[in-house]
C-alpha cells in the first residue's frame, strides 16, 4: 500500500500538483475518482477498440486545456445538434420524388466531414457507403444506407453521452489527467 | 447553428496593424476561415489558434466575401470549405481570387479526385479533405510566401531587376520564418504591390516622355506570343524574343516591358478559371474563359465557349484571336476561340465589348486608337463573345473587331450574363436588348442587326435592367457598339429622352462598337464580386455615378457630372464629346467613370464596398497610368458614364445598363490589365473617353487591382516604348 501510495506520488508529481496533492491524501473520494478514472478510460479504450472513435478524437482532446476545460465536450455536443439536423434534412431529401442527388450529396459530404472532425469513425464510414449509394443514384440502396447511417449517430450518441457524464464526475484535477491520457491510465490504478 | 458573421478575433499579437510588435511569424497570419459546419468550424478555429494564427469565422460565404473586401489586405489566407449552402466553396474561390488574389486552402470531407482536381484549376492552394488535423494547418502559412515570392519573381522578370532584387532579399528573409523576420512578409508584399505600381508606373512614364511608344497591334502581339511560345513562357527572354520577332525599330526594353505584362496577365487568366462565379451566368462563362486562358495551350475552347461567362481573360483572348495579333499572347488563338465559343451568347456580347473596351483602356494604344477604331477586333470575332477582356493585344483595333462581335451574338439577349451577377442578371439582359435593339439602329458597321441598342431613342423603354439584360443579349456586341458608336458619331442619335445619353454615347460610338454589348456583358461577366462594379454600372449606375462622382478623384468627378447630365441627352453629348477626346480627359475621366460605374450600381450597395473599393483603387491605378490610358479608358468611362449621367430613371436605367456594361467592360478591361491601364476599359468604351473610360477604368483597375492580371492590362495597353 505505501509502495503503492508512493508510486502514486511520483506519478502524480509529475503529472500535477494537484494530484500530488490528491494522491498524498488517500481519501476515500480520491480513491472513487481514480476508480471513475478506470472507468472512464476503460469506456474511452472501448470506444476506440470497437471502432465508434478514431484518432480524430484525440485530436479534439488536444485541444482542450485551460482555456477551453470543455472543449471535447462543447463540440461533441454541437455536433450532435446540428447533424440531427442535417439528418432531418437529408431524409426529406430522399423523400423527394425525384431525388435531387446533387442536393443529397452536399448534404451527405456536410454530415461526413462534421463526423469525420470529431472522430466519429463508423458514422463516417457509414456516410461514405451512402455516399457511394448515392452517386450510383440507387434509388433503393439510399434509404437502406442511410438507415445506417442514423443507426450510428444514435448509439454513438449515447455512448459518448454516457460517457461525458462520467467524466463531469471525475473531479477536475484529475480530469485534466484523464483527458488527454490515452488509454493507458495512471499507475495508480 | 448560427449563421455567426465572425468578428475578427485576433488571438496572437496585433490584428490589423500591419504587422507592429508581430509575434513570430508564422505566429499572426491572419485567417479567414470559411465554413457553415458549426462543429468543424469549432474546432478548425481552435486549432489554427493553437498555430498561433490570427483567426476570423464566418459561417457564410456571402458574409466572408463581404469581410474581405472591407478589409482589404488584411487577411493573409482564406480557409474555405467546398459545399456550402448559400454559395459553391469553388466561386468563392473565384471570387477571391480575382477581387483579392489572396492564397486559398480548399477543405472537403470530399475526397474525389474530380472536386480535388477541381478546387486546383480553381486556383486553390491546397485541398484538404476533413477530418483535418493539426499538423495541416500548421504549415499553411507556406502557401502565403510562396505567392508573395512568385509575385515578385513575375515582377522582377519584367520590370527592373534592382528593385525586384531588393524585395527578392526582404522576401528572402520573410521566408525563413525566423523570428526576426515577421514584418518581413508583411512588408515584402506591400513592396511588391508598391513596386508593381512603381513599375507600371515607370513604365507609363517611360512611355510617355522617352521613346516613342510601341504600339503592340494585334499583330505585333501575335508575333510576340508566337514568340513566347516558341521559347516557353517561362523561359522566354526579351532578347530572345526579339530576336524571333525580328521585327524592326522594336528594342528589347520594349519587348521586356510587354513580357511582364503578358507574364502577369497570364497568372492572372490562370488563377480565376476555377473560380466558381457565383453568379451563374458568371461563372459557366469565367470558368470557361479562364480556363481557357490559364490553359491557353491545351485548352479546349470549347469548354470556353461552353462558360458563358467571358471573363476578361477572354475577351483578351478574343482579341487575341482575330487579331491575329495575338493580344493576348496566349495562345492567343485559343483564347480568341474560346471568347467567341463562349458566348456564343452573352458571353460573346460581353467579350466583345470587353474586348472592345479592354482596347480603348489601353490607353495607352488609344492615342492611336480613335474611339472607333477601337472597334476591337473582337468584332473580328464576329461572336460576341464577350470576351472580356482582350488583353493587351487587343489594341486599339477593336474598332473593327468590336463591330464582329456585335454582330455574332445577336439574338442572345438573355445569354449576356452581366456581371452584376444575380442580381443583374436580369437587368443586365434587358439592357443588353435594349442595346441590341437600339444598337442597330446605330449604323453600326456589322452585323449589327442584332444590335438593337433599345435606347436609342426609345427612351429605353426598359428598365436598366432590361436593358443590360438585353444587350447582354446582343450582349456585348450592341453594347460595345453602342459604346463604340457614341464617339463614332455615326449613330443617329435614335436615343433620344432618356436615352440621350445612352443614346449619345451610342451614338458616339462608332458603330462598329458593341457597346451595348459590351457592357452587358462585362458585367455578366464579371461573378458577384464584380458585379459590384458593374452592377453599379447596370443599373443604379446612374445615380451612382453621380455619387462616385463625388468619391473619385476630381478629374472623375468631372467626368462624371458630365455623365451625370446624361439627364438630357444633350447634356451627355458632351460626354461623347469627350469621349472622342478621351486623351484629353485621360485618366481622370477615366477613374471616375470607372469608379463611379461599380459603385453606382447602387443596387449592389453591397458589393458596393468592394466596388468602392475598387475604384479607389482604379482611381489611383488610373493616376498612374497616364493619360494615354484614360483615352482609352476614358471610352469605357465615358460610355460608362454617360450611361450613369443620364440620370433620369427611364434613362438611367438604359444608361445604367450602358454603364454598367461599360463598367463591366472596364472591369474586365481593368481585370485583364490592370496595370493601371484599363485596356478592356478601352475597349469597352471605344467612347473613349472620358466619360465612362474613367469611370471603366476605375473598375477596371479596380478588378486588375483585386486580382485580376495586371498583365492583362499590360498587355492591352502598349508597352512603354
Amino acid at each position: 500500500m505505501a509502495l503503492h501510495i508512493s508510486s502514486a506520488l511520483a506519478v502524480s508529481a509529475r503529472l500535477h500538483p494537484l494530484l500530488r496533492f490528491c494522491f498524498h491524501n488517500t481519501c476515500p473520494e480520491m480513491e472513487n475518482a481514480s476508480g471513475l478514472q478506470r472507468q472512464l478510460a476503460s469506456m474511452k479504450k472501448n470506444l476506440f477498440d470497437q471502432g465508434y472513435l478514431d484518432e480524430q478524437f484525440n485530436q479534439l482532446e488536444e485541444l482542450q486545456d485551460e482555456s477551453s476545460p470543455n472543449f471535447v465536450e462543447e463540440v461533441v455536443t454541437l455536433f450532435f445538434r446540428d447533424s440531427s439536423r442535417l439528418m432531418a434534412n437529408i431524409d426529406q431529401a430522399l423523400e423527394q420524388c425525384p431525388r435531387d442527388f446533387h442536393r443529397l450529396h452536399k448534404l451527405l459530404h456536410r454530415l461526413k466531414g462534421s463526423a469525420s472532425s470529431i472522430g466519429a469513425a463508423k458514422m463516417k464510414n457509414e456516410c461514405t457507403s451512402f455516399g457511394e449509394f448515392c452517386s450510383e443514384e440507387n434509388l433503393e440502396g439510399c434509404p437502406r444506407s442511410f438507415q445506417k447511417v442514423k443507426k450510428e449517430h444514435t448509439i454513438l450518441r449515447q455512448k459518448l453521452e454516457s460517457y461525458f457524464q462520467s467524466l463531469s464526475l471525475v473531479p477536475s484535477q484529475l480530469l485534466r489527467q484523464v483527458g488527454p491520457v490515452d488509454k493507458a491510465t495512471p499507475s495508480c490504478s | 447553428m448560427d449563421p455567426s458573421r465572425a468578428a475578427s478575433t485576433p488571438s496572437y499579437g496585433p490584428p490589423g496593424d500591419g504587422g507592429g510588435p508581430a509575434p513570430e511569424f508564422p505566429a499572426g497570419l491572419r485567417v479567414l476561415l470559411v465554413d457553415d459546419d458549426p462543429t468543424c468550424l469549432k474546432i478548425l478555429d481552435r486549432m489554427l489558434r493553437k498555430c498561433l494564427y490570427d483567426v476570423t469565422t464566418c459561417s457564410r460565404a456571402a458574409v466572408a466575401l463581404s469581410t474581405l473586401r472591407e478589409k482589404k489586405g488584411w487577411f493573409d489566407l482564406v480557409l474555405s470549405d467546398v459545399y456550402m449552402p448559400d454559395m459553391d466553396g469553388f466561386k468563392l474561390l473565384e471570387h477571391i481570387g480575382l477581387e483579392m488574389d489572396l492564397p486559398v486552402i480548399m477543405m472537403s470531407a470530399d475526397d474525389h479526385k474530380d472536386v480535388v482536381m477541381k478546387g486546383v484549376t480553381h486556383g486553390a492552394c491546397d485541398y484538404i479533405i476533413k477530418p483535418v488535423r493539426m499538423e495541416s494547418l500548421k504549415n499553411i502559412w507556406q502557401h502565403v510566401v510562396r505567392k508573395k515570392r512568385n509575385e515578385l519573381k513575375e515582377l522582377e522578370n519584367s520590370g527592373s531587376v534592382e528593385e525586384d532584387d531588393k524585395h527578392k532579399r526582404s522576401l528572402d528573409d520573410g521566408d525563413n520564418a525566423s523570428s526576426g523576420c515577421v514584418g518581413n512578409w508583411k512588408n515584402a508584399k506591400r513592396k511588391k504591390e508598391e513596386e508593381e505600381e512603381e513599375m507600371v508606373e515607370e513604365h507609363d512614364d517611360s512611355s510617355n516622355t522617352k521613346k516613342p511608344r510601341v504600339v503592340w497591334s494585334v499583330d505585333l502581339h501575335q508575333q510576340f506570343v508566337t514568340a513566347v511560345n516558341q521559347l516557353g513562357v517561362d523561359k522566354a527572354v526579351p532578347k530572345k524574343i526579339l530576336e524571333l520577332m525580328n521585327v524592326a525599330g522594336l528594342t528589347r526594353e520594349n519587348v521586356a516591358s510587354h513580357l511582364q505584362k503578358y507574364r502577369l496577365y497570364l497568372r492572372r487568366v490562370s488563377v480565376p478559371q476555377h473560380h466558381s462565379r457565383f453568379d451563374a451566368h458568371f461563372a459557366s462563362a469565367q470558368e470557361v474563359t479562364y480556363n481557357s486562358i490559364g490553359s491557353v495551350s491545351g485548352y479546349d475552347f470549347q469548354a470556353l465557349a461552353a462558360s458563358t461567362q467571358l471573363l476578361p481573360h477572354n475577351i483578351a483572348a478574343l482579341h487575341s484571336g482575330p487579331r491575329s495579333a495575338t493580344n493576348t499572347g496566349m495562345g492567343v488563338s485559343a483564347i480568341d476561340q474560346i471568347g467567341f465559343l463562349n458566348s456564343g451568347k452573352q458571353v460573346t456580347n460581353s467579350s466583345n465589348i470587353i474586348s472592345s473596351s479592354v482596347q480603348q483602356i489601353n490607353s495607352r494604344q488609344m492615342s492611336d486608337i480613335h474611339g472607333p477604331s477601337n472597334n476591337i477586333e473582337l468584332n473580328q470575332h464576329g461572336q460576341s463573345q464577350q470576351v472580356v477582356q482582350p488583353f493587351g493585344s487587343i489594341n486599339r483595333q477593336f474598332g473593327e473587331g468590336t463591330t464582329k462581335f456585335f454582330s455574332s451574338p445577336s439574338s442572345e439577349l438573355t445569354n449576356f450574363s452581366l456581371p452584376r451577377g444575380t442580381i443583374n442578371g436580369q437587368p443586365n439582359n434587358s439592357l443588353a436588348r435594349h442595346m441590341n435593339q437600339h444598337g442597330q439602329q446605330f449604323p453600326i458597321s456589322q452585323q449589327r442587326s442584332n444590335m438593337e441598342i433599345t435606347w436609342q431613342g426609345q427612351g429605353l423603354p426598359r428598365s436598366r435592367g432590361q436593358l443590360l439584360t438585353e444587350t447582354a443579349c446582343h450582349d456585348s456586341r450592341l453594347v460595345s457598339a453602342l459604346l463604340q458608336q457614341v464617339p463614332s458619331n455615326n449613330i443617329p442619335n435614335h436615343v433620344s429622352g432618356g436615352l440621350e445619353t445612352s443614346a449619345n454615347m451610342l451614338t458616339s460610338l462608332p458603330a462598329n462598337y458593341m457597346n451595348a454589348s459590351c457592357s452587358t456583358s462585362p458585367q455578366a461577366l464579371y461573378p458577384d464580386v464584380h458585379n459590384s462594379f458593374i452592377t453599379g454600372l447596370a443599373g443604379s449606375c446612374y445615380p451612382r455615378v453621380s455619387s462616385i462622382g463625388a468619391t473619385p478623384q476630381t478629374g472623375s468627378v468631372k467626368a462624371l457630372s458630365n455623365s451625370s447630365n446624361l439627364k438630357g441627352m444633350d447634356n451627355h453629348v458632351p460626354n461623347y464629346d469627350i469621349i472622342a477626346e478621351q486623351h484629353q480627359n485621360k485618366s481622370q475621366d477615366w477613374k471616375l467613370q470607372n469608379v463611379n460605374l461599380p459603385y453606382q450600381s447602387g443596387q449592389n450597395l453591397r458589393h458596393g464596398q468592394s466596388t468602392i473599393d475598387c475604384r479607389s483603387s482604379l482611381m489611383g491605378n488610373q493616376d498612374s497610368t497616364s493619360s494615354a490610358k484614360n483615352g482609352f479608358n476614358g471610352n469605357a468611362g465615358t460610355v460608362v458614364k454617360n450611361i450613369i449621367s443620364t440620370g433620369s430613371d427611364t434613362d438611367k436605367e438604359k444608361r445604367e445598363c450602358i454603364v454598367q456594361h461599360k463598367t463591366n467592360l472596364v472591369e474586365n478591361c481593368n481585370r485583364v490589365t490592370y496595370d493601371g491601364i484599363p485596356d478592356f476599359s478601352y475597349q469597352d468604351i471605344l467612347f473613349e473617353d472620358n466619360i465612362i473610360t474613367n469611370e471603366l477604368m476605375n473598375v477596371v483597375r479596380k478588378q486588375q487591382q483585386e486580382g485580376i492580371e495586371q498583365v492583362d492590362n499590360e498587355f492591352n495597353f502598349n508597352p512603354p516604348v
